[in-house]
């Protein structure tokens, strides 16, 4: 009996240096989000002393209306592209999982090149692509690129998805009479509806917050916010992106909690399993 | 299948792959046109040459791939795989401590504690190294600390060096580590770390012994995903670090913006890539071999 109670003690002994390591890595984590939001409310242009709180810089972004089409076309770029990348890759990933032919180990490798190619090889490789068919970098150029690397996030999160669903509630469905295509429509993608939102808010997020693809791909005029973002920061102290990342971040925050609530909105399990890495 | 067993069915197996390849077909389309063949063009321009005016010309010449044999882009190839196995090597010892308390003494928080550490990660990255890179400046918290306890002296400087660029990757990229890492641990039987208490090793001895050998495919997984956006990133470089610590990703976007030498840009782009793949090449044998390993 103390043997095994000291045993037990044994393996619930808190790893002090690990615990302290993760101290350290939290607090490191989080100051310098911490230290934009702050200096976003800053009323001096300073970055190392804080004045006092306005919101100046906030004023300054509604003012400024170069930033503002840069806003206006990330959120266009961001719908399109997840309307796009949603349509697309929630078939191929039915595809994928429900047929097994030629085509889909093809699908299934080529689906696989953005996850393990390096952003900048895709962005120049985009670039290379529309310039070599003459077509001049836009707004369009941006959309395209991004909904060509988004396809691969929502197959993955679907192909799971779908695989984890049972394919006799389609036989089901055709034994009362549906055909296969009325089948996948009433009952297959009904069930895949919070995992397919899920994807959107998380794709979404991803593309508004994505640099180096969009700044291979971007025109001149105007320029999406986080290649606007680059450029303003290369040039020193500029304490208005402080209050535009702030925004960024409580929006990407926002889009992260909705993404992970959708599956429990619709009061099941089985939406975006962000945290297992799959 | 379900169906095999019902042969009325049988006659629709035509029809439900019809369907099914009809659903691929757009979404395949796409990557073969937007990606595989924009990766085509890169590899061919690679061989190509530039007119007297800059513009790229598609040809079949050497010039760009001899050129990566000058020294001064080895310096630059070498010193970006340098930053990156550093880069990879820090993620490691952050990641293990952290995964491993989260994961034996998170208790109902580990979903918490995870979440807390993904959610920064989806900041815009350039916000979170800006923000990341006014920490680390000469006048900024981290340096003010240090010197108060007299780590550092007034001429310590983080940004402009290499330990700027590295601390700058290790921020961007920590993330990509710790989430496999943890999930290995997860997966982990905690009572071979008992055994191991059991046999009286020491916390460390259990630690390297059981620990690491039973998670080293999270930690495999995690060194991929951190070094193939490390060894391509030029934005901490850009904030962090100064024109002599230049890494790949700024030669190539160089290449392109400024200097114009498209096919020599492309040149350096698949140097990277063969670089990349030949680490994942080594990664999918090790797998493999430890499949094995386990299966036997």
């Amino acid at each position: 009996m103390r043997a095994a109670r000291g045993r037990r003690r044994g393996a619930e002994r808190r790893p002090r240096f690990a615990l302290a390591v993760t101290a350290v890595f939290f607090a490191l984590l989080y100051v310098p989000i911490g230290v934009v939001v702050l200096y976003s409310f800053n009323s001096q242009k300073s970055l190392t002393v804080f004045d006092g709180v306005s919101l100046r810089w906030y004023g300054a972004f509604l003012r400024d209306d170069v930033l503002l089409n840069s806003l206006g076309m990330s959120l266009r770029v961001s719908l399109v592209a997840m309307a796009g990348s949603v349509v697309l890759g929630v078939a191929l990933a039915l595809g994928l999982v429900r047929g097994r032919n030629r085509l889909g180990s093809f699908a299934g490798l080529v689906m696989l090149v953005p996850l393990i190619t390096p952003e900048i090889v895709t962005g120049v490789a985009a670039m290379l692509l529309f310039k070599g068919l003459g077509i001049t970098l836009s707004t369009t150029t941006v959309m395209l690129a991004e909904i060509t690397f988004s396809i691969s996030y929502v197959t993955v999160i679907l192909r799971s998805r779908v695989a984890a669903l049972n394919p006799e509630i389609e036989e089901a469905a055709m034994d009362l009479g549906a055909t296969r295509r009325q089948a996948v429509r009433l009952v297959t993608l009904p069930a895949l509806l919070p995992s397919i939102l899920a994807s959107a808010v998380l794709v979404f997020a991803l593309v508004f917050d994505d640099f180096v693809l969009a700044y291979f791909t971007t025109g001149v005029d105007p320029q999406p916010l986080s290649v606007r973002i680059y450029s303003a920061i290369r040039f020193g102290v500029q304490p208005t992106i402080n209050a535009v990342g702030t925004l960024m971040l409580a929006g990407s925050v926002g889009l992260i909690a909705l993404a992970l609530a959708i599956p429990r909105l619709f009061g099941r399990r089985g939406g975006l399993d962000l945290l297992s890495g799959e | 299948m379900a169906t095999t067993a019902r042969p009325p069915r049988a006659a629709g197996k035509a029809a439900r792959e019809r369907l099914w390849t009809w659903l691929m077909l757009p979404g395949t389309l796409w990557m073969t046109v937007f990606l595989l063949a924009s990766l085509i063009l890169v590899a061919t321009l690679a061989f190509g040459t530039t007119d007297p005016l800059g513009n790229p010309r598609f040809g079949f010449v050497l010039d760009n791939i001899t050129a990566l044999a000058d020294p001064a882009y080895r310096t630059v190839l070498l010193r970006s795989l340098g930053y990156a196995l550093v880069t990879c090597a820090v993620c490691l010892l952050i990641a293990y401590p952290v995964a491993y308390a989260i994961a034996t003494s998170g208790g109902r928080y580990k979903n918490v504690l995870i979440a807390a550490i993904v959610v920064p990660f989806f900041a815009n990255y350039l916000v979170r190294m800006y923000g990341w890179s006014v920490v680390l400046s000469d006048d900024g918290p981290l340096l003010r600390a240090l010197r108060a306890i007299g780590l550092a002296d007034g001429g310590t400087r983080i940004l402009q060096t290499g330990t700027g660029v590295v601390a700058g990757l290790v921020y961007g990229f920590v993330v990509f580590m710790i989430i496999p890492l943890y999930a290995a641990m997860e997966r982990m039987d905690t009572s071979l770390i008992e055994a191991g208490r059991d046999l009286y090793a020491g916390p460390l001895r259990t630690f390297l012994f059981v620990t690491v050998p039973a998670t080293r495919q999270g930690a495999a997984a995690g060194c991929v995903l951190v070094l193939l956006p490390a060894m391509g990133d030029f934005v901490s470089v850009q904030l962090m670090g100064g024109p002599d610590q230049i890494m790949i990703g700024n030669l190539i976007q160089d290449k392109f913006f400024q200097g114009q030498n498209w096919p020599l840009g492309s040149a350096l782009t698949m140097l990277l890539m063969a670089v990349l793949l030949l680490g994942m090449l080594g990664y999918l044998r090790r797998t493999r071999k430890d499949e094995a390993e386990a299966v036997r």
